[in-house]
């Protein structure tokens, strides 16, 4: 066992090994003998039940219920269940009666009223309506019923659902202090159901949860969810005030009466890379207004942290990356992904972090003085407000990232990534081990069972995802092929395929990407610096430019750079990946070098280790992706303007996809992972950000074109830190920019 | 000047003794312009210590004690709780603030001369006002009496500490020309002027600079209380800027009428005071507050007296220099001489009172009230806890016939109305005017407060209610001999922010005190004291037990300044009645923003270019050392 791992050790060991094995759970562990998995034979793994159900602080919240009968749950009484302290109890009707009643919908109807000329009882009308397609309808009797259903699927689901039980207590209390609002990251339908049920188990009230419009559309189950909590919003309201009014209404109300949490996603929808997204503020612009308008004394802000070992839509997020398109949510669907069910998907993480006070997270950042001269019901929120939730927003994601559990599996797939032709076991267990060190020293929580070997941690995972490997007899990983359970006609283009297989490799490394990000960005600059030494100053600008090519796939927090490469600095130093040498030469410079610590200088040939090696490859897809983009964009032929022709955003996207299909076919590149529409379309965003995009408004849509001198700049900065095409990428795209090339696809 | 304390009496001024004096059968005087009325000696004597508590709130006889049976009594015979034994407040105190009987924390002895600092004379200055025959003292504890007023900080360093600066010299001028007189001696010799009046200041105005290198005089206008005259055809009284308001109210009692100008602190604060401070009297309902009530001041300042040239009832002409004068807390002038508004004493006076369910259906019922103006004189609403508090300071019932209504009294509410002990609120009220006036107002107030589940809840309650506040006041002393620390502050905020706004503030109290490790739960209470068409005054109470804290007031001074914040925040103003003083000085720039503090500074430059009245209030900036 190595020493570093000890930290992962459960506190009771005597617990885990004691603890009952569940008749259900011997199901849970499909090995197949007659699959390519069979080398695990040998090996009898041991049963689920061996996998603690407490350690660390973390309770499997499942084991009790493969015990008792899960009837008894569903109606067993719930006890000291908490409340707002200033709540008044309404039901779902009486909040919808309040919001049409608001003096915001009524100044909004009088004000559209002047506006449009639309009769007041016709906007009033459409308010209702707004409101019947919003309103969730949140009552105990669907709630027990959705328990018990909920309860079998995660036992088929899941070896273990594990929650912070410190978290849940610290919730409870904070619940009957101030408003609430639930912040999970969003990587799986489950999500929400998961922390509805960890709501339910631990006696807390039910969330009211912010859904996306899709779920309504499903016929029973929207329904249901609607009478779970659900309330539903519309992606995009753009100017649409009498929604922004109801909308905006609806949530505060609800916050203010403490009527129940309030849950949404931050990142805005599910990530389909596993990362986190960067956070969208709307929401939670609307949920602080009140705060801000001092109608609440605070708001506690809970980041919570669900993490899986496997996530049950991989293949369909891959596919959906690679532009075929998702199947509409529907019932059907989802009982079609029954099949699902019959799959095992590990264990999962539930970590309710720390709240953040916006009282105390705003102390001195704002003046609220300045809403007291004029209605509090006229929406407004102000710069240094905006601002100041925006940096939240990321704080939060931040924080989020920071309890995420990191499975084993991560860490394996990081090093599958950067071996993709494939790599012995033996190896594997190797460089796992070191990453896992890694990450431990950045901070993480690594999920590694303290009692297992190495040998036996790494072959449970990749038994867990044989979906998108196999182990040979000689005991080589290679990826396999995974074809879509949902398209009805076969992929039969290799390269589909295998980018699909990569693209979900490629997520569960990103689960990682988060730790090492910084360091990494460091390792890059150090890395591509063909001199001998590099200044610190210097270094920091790399660093900087890096950060902000990445900032559309990273979480950065803003105004942070400087303390995160300080901190990644300091951490590569001390794991000995970055040698520094300070520049005196007289003992009595060492002084002056302490009061300017930029005088240190990197040795850079020394800097190049397995370190600063590992790190740079894991980002190099990335910004090989954002120089195709950029190579795409200056094949573009130019217009009688003498400017490249505008491109819609999304046909954009579609052209550097099918460039970069190219590129593999004549394997130029080797990294599946830029054919993923969602890279793409960040390279594009970045690109608009750096400002050397034109952008046009046409019928409401935005058209772009390339700034071409500074895209090429842009390019040949990327071009720095990744290995290019050994073929001259005008093979592709086209000699000279004047010429039109037709992709032949 | 100073600042009014809200504090009721009751018994001193109450209008009962109004109403005798109507009912004594005085028929009213036949109408005088100009009816003189004769002196009286002052309530408050020139030696004030002969009469008040050096380190306290109000009359020497007048405290909260532990009598020998552990119970606490109030002392004295001045007030109707005199003499009374409270079985239940010994309870409620080490229940809700913690207080441990057995540990104290007694104030020093009192301060002898040796402890006090040696006067800074400027010996030119005291020369000539020797030859003008001006009252005036250097004695040791007549300096230490006008060095403070009531602000906590203020009577805690009288019972544990030093100031680090006092006046140098009481002077008492007996008229509006000796004031002159004063002042420009002040000017011709460079002495700082401040002004004292009752000294029931809660804002740290009288306090003395301590970096101020200048003599200063405390310029007491106790000796000027005259009533100069009553003109019962225009209803107004010239009065001297020095007389107290119970003598004031008393005096025109006599002769049929009253100014209707009642701030808590009427026994002790002074018609001068009031107008430096722009008071509010609690039953401005019907009479007004101070800037609705005065017709005429006179102000000396340094660069002369500031007055109108006629007795009108409103004027055109310009910016109003009244409401330059009024607030100006004694950084302008001294003002000497006011006529005021005078009224006929009412016919009827009557206590009434509302249980509400909870306070929040009490403030929407004070709010309708006010919406239909049908407002009573006054009108309050305590929450729950000051409910509870009052509950607590309940005499002990004589006999078992009361203690038996009192029981049944209780079950009506919590058992047939099905209220909560824990979450009801009560509103007094005090009605006056004519008997027809009175009844038809008590009876829309009622009908009123019915909608939003109001019951009434008698007179007697009502009139507790209204000795609640100046009981306060007194209890904060014995409180101070137990490790608890209080004070109370007010503000003003439209109606739909008055709720979050006293939510919102008692909960910062009580976060901070608990963030700022405060190991008992603070006691932090409001009431709604004021109604008005746009808003209301909120009124709060906040104290803690400090066993275990290093600096009790520099933590509460702390807490207390979160408070204001989180009360500007919620919408609410800087102060409805108390002022700026020198404790919310950081605040009154945001309040009324940049150039509005330059005008404010303007004015002052040009009636004061010296700053002879250097009290370091309100515009004044800090100087430096």
């Amino acid at each position: 066992m190595d020493g570093s791992g000890a930290s992962a050790v459960p506190v009771n060991g005597k617990a885990r090994t004691s603890s009952p094995c569940p008749p259900q759970s011997s199901g849970e562990l499909r090995a197949n003998p007659v699959t390519s998995a069979s080398w695990i034979n040998p090996d009898q793994p041991r049963d689920v039940s061996t996998l603690a159900s407490y350690k660390d602080s973390y309770q499997d919240i499942l084991n009790e219920r493969r015990q008792d009968w899960d009837f008894v749950f569903m109606t067993r009484t719930r006890k000291d269940v908490p409340k707002y302290k200033h709540h008044v109890p309404r039901s779902p009707e009486d909040i919808k009666q309040h919001v049409l009643n608001s003096d915001r919908v009524k100044y909004t109807v009088e004000r559209l009223h002047g506006e449009k000329k639309t009769s007041k009882a016709e906007l009033l009308k459409q308010a209702e309506a707004i409101l019947d397609e919003m309103a969730h309808a949140l009552s105990m009797k669907s709630v027990r019923g959705f328990a018990f259903f909920l309860i079998k699927v995660f036992k088929q689901l899941f070896q273990r659902v594990y929650v912070n039980e410190e978290g849940v207590q610290m919730l409870r209390k904070m619940m009957h202090e101030y408003p609430v609002l639930l912040m999970p990251t969003h990587r799986s339908y489950m999500d929400f159901l998961l922390l509805s049920y960890v709501c339910y188990h631990y006696d807390l009230p039910l969330p009211a949860i912010a859904a996306a419009m899709d779920f309504k559309g499903m016929k029973f189950f929207g329904w249901l969810l609607r009478h779970c909590g659900a309330f539903y919003i519309r992606r995009s309201f753009g100017t649409d005030w009498l929604y922004w009014a109801v909308f905006t209404e609806y949530v505060q109300t609800q916050l203010r009466n403490g009527d129940a949490p309030l849950e949404f996603f931050v990142e805005g929808t599910r990530s389909r890379t596993n990362k986190s997204y960067i956070p969208k503020t709307g929401m939670l612009a609307a949920s602080l207004e009140s705060y801000f308008k001092a109608e609440l004394p605070d708001t506690m802000m809970i980041p919570v942290t669900i993490s899986y070992d496997r996530i049950v839509e991989e293949s369909l997020y891959a596919y959906e990356l690679l532009g075929i398109p998702k199947p509409k949510e529907s019932t059907s669907a989802l009982l079609k992904a029954r099949s699902v069910l019959s799959d095992d998907y590990g264990c999962v993480h539930v970590f309710i972090g720390d709240p953040i006070s916006i009282r105390q997270f705003s102390n001195g950042k704002i003046d609220r003085v300045l809403h007291s001269l004029e209605p509090r019901y006229i929406n407004s929120v102000n710069k240094d407000e905006m601002k100041l939730i925006n940096d939240l927003a990321f704080h939060i994601v931040r924080q989020q990232q920071r309890h995420l559990v990191i499975s084993p599996w991560s860490l394996m797939a990081a090093i599958l990534m950067q071996n993709r032709e494939g790599i012995p076991v033996r190896q594997l267990v190797k460089e796992a081990d070191w990453l896992k060190r890694q990450a431990y020293n950045l901070g993480a929580y690594v999920d590694w069972p303290g009692d297992l070997s190495t040998d036996d941690i790494i072959r449970r995972n990749l038994l867990l995802h044989k979906n998108v490997l196999t182990v040979s007899d000689d005991d080589m990983i290679e990826l396999k092929l995974v074809r879509p359970g949902h398209v009805n006609k076969p992929i039969k283009d290799d390269i589909l395929l295998n980018a699909a297989t990569n693209l979900i490799v490629a997520s569960y490394r990103n689960q990682v990407t988060h730790l090492f990000v910084r360091d990494a960005l460091v390792a890059l600059s150090v890395n591509s610096c063909t001199e001998e030494t590099m200044s610190m100053d210097e270094l920091f600008q790399k660093y900087s430019l890096l950060e902000r090519y990445l900032s559309k796939d990273f979480v950065f927090q803003p105004g942070q750079t400087k303390q995160d490469f300080d901190l990644a600095i300091l951490s590569l130093k001390h794991s000995g990946a970055l040698v520094i040498a300070d520049n005196f030469t007289h003992i009595s410079d060492i002084a002056e070098s302490k009061a300017a610590p930029n005088a240190a200088i990197v040795q850079v040939k020394k800097s190049f280790n397995k370190h600063t090696t590992f790190y740079s490859q894991m980002f190099e897809p990335f910004l090989l992706a954002y120089w195709v983009v950029c190579q795409h964009l200056l094949s573009i032929p130019i217009d009688v303007h003498g400017r490249p022709l505008p491109k819609r955003a999304k046909d954009l996207t579609k052209d550097v996809q099918k460039l970069a299909i190219r590129l593999l076919e004549e394997n130029a590149v080797k990294h599946y992972e830029i054919l993923s529409l969602d890279l793409i379309n960040n390279g594009i965003l970045m690109l608009m950000d750096v400002g050397t995009m034109y952008k046009d408004k046409r019928n409401n849509e935005t058209w772009l074109s390339p700034n071409s001198v500074a895209v090429a700049a842009v390019a040949d900065e990327l071009g720095a830190y990744i290995e290019l095409p050994s073929i001259p990428i005008s093979n592709f795209t086209s000699s000279g920019r004047s010429l039109v090339m037709q992709a032949k696809l | 000047m100073e600042e009014q304390r809200e504090s009721s009496k009751d018994g001193v001024v109450s209008p009962s003794i109004a109403v005798a004096a109507t009912a004594a059968g005085q028929p009213p005087p036949s109408s005088l312009s100009r009816l003189p009325v004769e002196d009286q000696p002052s309530s408050i004597p020139k030696r004030r210590q002969e009469l008040l508590k050096w380190n306290g709130w109000g009359y020497k006889d007048s405290k909260f004690i532990l009598n020998k049976n552990g119970h606490v009594e109030f002392t004295g015979e001045r007030y109707r709780l005199s003499g009374h034994v409270m079985p239940h407040l010994r309870e409620w105190m080490s229940k809700t603030v913690g207080i441990d009987l057995d540990q104290k924390t007694p104030a020093q002895p009192e301060l002898t001369a040796a402890d006090i600092p040696l006067p800074n004379i400027n010996d030119a200055f005291v020369e000539e006002l020797k030859r003008s025959g001006i009252s005036y003292s250097d004695d040791p504890t007549d300096r230490l009496f006008r060095a403070h007023g009531h602000t906590l900080h203020e009577v805690f360093v009288l019972r544990e500490g030093r100031f680090a600066r006092i006046p140098d010299l009481v002077v008492w001028p007996g008229c509006h020309k000796d004031v002159e007189e004063v002042v420009k001696l002040a000017g011709k010799h460079n002495v700082v002027i401040i002004p004292f009046g009752g000294g029931t200041s809660v804002t740290g105005a009288l306090e003395c600079p301590s970096h101020e290198k200048r003599m200063i005089i405390s310029l007491d206008t106790s000796q000027m209380a005259r009533i100069l005259w009553l003109d019962e055809k225009n209803l107004t009284a010239c009065c001297e800027c020095g007389i107290i308001g119970q003598d004031l109210e008393r005096r025109l009692t006599e002769k049929g009428y009253c100014t209707g100008h009642e701030p808590d602190s009427i026994e002790f604060s002074s018609l001068g005071g009031w107008v430096a401070t722009r008071a509010s009297g609690m039953k401005k309902n019907i009479y007004g507050n101070i800037e609705d009530l005065v017709v005429h001041i006179k102000m000396v300042t340094p660069r002369g007296t500031l007055e109108k040239s006629c007795l009108v009832p409103r004027i055109s002409s310009g910016p109003d220099l009244h409401h330059v004068i009024m607030g100006s807390e004694g950084t302008l002038g001294v003002v000497t001489e006011v006529t005021i508004k005078v009224r006929p004493l009412p016919e009827v006076c009557k206590y009434g009172s509302i249980v509400f369910p909870n306070f929040e259906s009490g403030v929407s019922c004070l709010q309708e009230v006010a919406r239909q103006r049908v407002a009573p004189a006054s009108i309050r609403l305590m929450d729950n806890e000051q409910f509870q508090f009052g509950h607590a300071l309940k005499p002990e019932v004589g006999s078992f016939l009361a203690s038996f209504v009192e029981g049944l009294k209780k079950l009506y509410i919590t058992k047939i109305k099905g209220f909560d002990l824990t979450k009801i609120s009560v509103a007094t009220l005090l009605f006056e005017g004519s008997k027809e006036e009175v009844s038809a107002r008590e009876k829309k107030v009622y009908e009123i407060a019915s909608k939003f589940g109001g019951i009434p809840g008698g007179e007697e309650n009502g009139q507790r209610g209204y000795m609640l506040t100046y009981v306060i006041a007194y209890l904060r002393d014995l409180g101070f001999e137990y490790f608890i620390v209080a004070e109370s502050f007010e503000t003003s905020a439209p109606w739909d922010r008055v709720l979050d706004l006293c939510r919102n503030t008692k909960d910062r109290i009580i976060r901070e005190c608990k963030e700022r490790g405060v190991q008992f739960p603070p006691y932090a209470t409001c009431r709604v004291t004021q109604t008005y068409d746009a808003g209301a005054c909120v009124y709060f109470y906040f104290g803690f037990n400090y066993r275990g804290v290093a600096n009790p007031v520099e933590l509460y001074e702390e807490i207390e300044r979160c408070a204001r914040e989180e009360i500007l925040a919620s919408g609410g103003s800087i102060s409805h009645h108390h002022g700026i003083g020198k404790i919310r000085k950081q605040w009154l720039q945001r309040t009324v923003s940049e150039p509005g503090f330059g005008l404010l500074q303007a004015v002052k430059q040009y009636l004061d270019p010296q700053n002879i009245f250097g009290n370091g209030n309100l515009m004044i900036p800090d100087s430096k050392l």
